[in-house]
């Protein structure tokens, strides 16, 4: 019991509050970017312009299909091979940035195509352009029905920053090693003090997705 | 999907550009160090004793950390400055090859695989692998291993040395060495081995649990870097032996190591 008490002296919370600082700030530029680009892609790919679509697809399908873990090597690692030398935090955020596009880019396309042909037809008709149709006509349904699927995908996201330890960013999973560092019995606490706080981001995300998703219906 | 097939040749283009990317510091660490007054550590930030991060102000502390500060103070002269960065046993060697970090000073002893990648100091800390278990446990030396469950640490060189005095013990290696602690404490092995100033830093708060065996490797420490800077390592060859010699190195070892209980420090002084 006394291990416990201990390990959440003063020093230690506002240490790992600190850490969760930190991965929250990694998760909303992250979570900002890949909406973004993830956007982009996705629209791309449905468009199906010569060869662009191809090519933007093929890239999505490999990086959707290789662990986070590895793109995060590869960023801080590999990527000074090329004259880049990124710091931990922008190698994270470049990391998650370049997977959850390629997430998003999958849920973006798949609503868009979610949407009626008719939409697009309708809209086509009255002599809207493409773009016209898919930006007033088209999208604002889409992303409607996406809601859920890109907040789930922003949830596992946040999940997800944890994995960056691996290169000693100093997010909240990195700050819990640190403080058991100075004492392995306070191993335990810090595992239930980390659940707890990822379990809060999380589930306060999901609940202001919820919203919003009962907001646009 | 045929269309797809004129993709293959792109890739393999993406692949040979990552296997040929130009190899990274061909320069001199030590004279780019002597020019911007500063020399980049990797150091250990949650080993306790060598390198651990303080909460109060999240800097590195430790034998380690104090060993750069004095190192870099030799080289470069009083104004030197001295910047650290966190590493792991798993990200410390890719972080010195590719020149994130001028040198690694993090409990890293000194072997013959890892000298074919990267270059060493002479040793600056005498450290020996030993066991840690708990008080009532039979395990006396490395000859009672065989059998029974070993905890380690991935990265380390400690499984291997174990692997080979007692070829029939089995092997857990676990991420970091509070989570080989706690392994050993909910009896998922029967020893935990690594360094023994790492061990006697764990036993300080468990003391159900005491280092035994004396040490059965001699593995010192030394400074890592990128294969070939030999200018630097000599710097820092001869820093640490100023050091021995005005006594500096003493007293940095009694600041960490003067406190552990059962710690033989003073056989780790040098003149």
């Amino acid at each position: 019991m006394q291990n416990w008490i201990n390990a959440f002296s003063w020093l230690n919370v506002r240490f790992l509050l600190m850490g969760l600082w930190v991965t929250i700030y990694i998760s909303v530029i992250s979570v900002i970017l890949s909406f973004i680009f993830g956007s982009i892609l996705g629209i791309i790919r449905y468009s199906k312009i010569k060869y662009v679509s191809q090519v933007v697809g093929f890239v999505i399908d490999i990086i959707r299909n290789i662990p986070l873990l590895l793109i995060i090597f590869f960023t801080y690692f590999g990527l000074p091979n090329f004259g880049l030398r990124p710091e931990t935090i922008p190698a994270a955020i470049i990391a998650m940035t370049v997977f959850e596009s390629s997430m998003i880019a999958e849920i973006v396309r798949s609503g868009i195509q979610s949407v009626s042909v008719g939409q697009m037809e309708g809209a086509r008709s009255t002599g809207m352009s493409f773009v016209q149709a898919l930006w007033h006509v088209v999208l604002p349904q889409a992303y409607k029905n996406m809601v859920p699927a890109i907040i789930s995908q922003f949830v596992s996201l946040i999940k997800d920053t944890s994995l960056a330890t691996i290169i000693v960013v100093p997010e909240m999973m990195q700050h819990a090693q640190v403080i058991y560092g100075q004492n392995a019995n306070y191993i335990l606490p810090m595992f239930a003090a980390l659940a707890v706080l990822y379990f809060v981001v999380c589930f306060t995300l999901s609940i202001i997705g919820n919203v919003i998703g009962k907001h646009l219906s | 999907m045929k269309k797809k097939f004129w993709l293959l040749p792109l890739l393999a283009c993406i692949l040979m550009l990552t296997g040929c990317g130009k190899s990274v510091n061909d320069q001199s660490v030590l004279k780019n160090a002597k020019q911007s007054n500063t020399i980049v550590w990797g150091v250990k930030g949650d080993v306790k004793l060598f390198g651990l991060i303080d909460v109060r102000d999240g800097q590195q502390k430790g034998f380690d950390v104090d060993m750069a500060k004095h190192i870099t103070k030799h080289i470069l002269g009083p104004q030197g400055k001295a910047e650290f960065v966190t590493t792991t046993s798993q990200s410390r060697i890719p972080l010195l090859k590719n020149g994130n970090v001028d040198a690694v000073i993090a409990t890293m002893s000194i072997t013959p695989e890892r000298k074919k990648i990267i270059s060493f100091s002479k040793s600056y800390f005498d450290a020996g692998q030993s066991l840690l278990v708990p008080k009532n446990s039979s395990i006396k030396s490395t000859k009672d291993l065989n059998g029974k469950t070993v905890i380690g640490v991935v990265g380390a060189n400690s499984v291997a040395n174990i692997k080979k005095v007692a070829p029939k013990a089995k092997v857990i290696e676990l991420q970091d060495y509070a989570q080989a602690m706690n392994a050993l404490k909910s009896h998922q092995g029967d020893a935990l081995t690594t360094d023994n100033g790492i061990l006697f830093g764990l036993a300080v708060q468990n003391p159900g649990y005491e280092v035994r065996g004396g040490t059965f490797t001699v593995e010192p420490y030394g400074v890592a870097v990128n294969k070939g800077q030999t200018s630097f390592t000599e710097a820092v060859d001869k820093a640490v032996l100023e050091m021995q010699h005005n006594g500096e190195y003493n007293r940095l070892i009694k600041k960490w190591f003067g406190d552990v209980p059962g710690f033989k420090y003073k056989e780790l002084y040098r003149r």
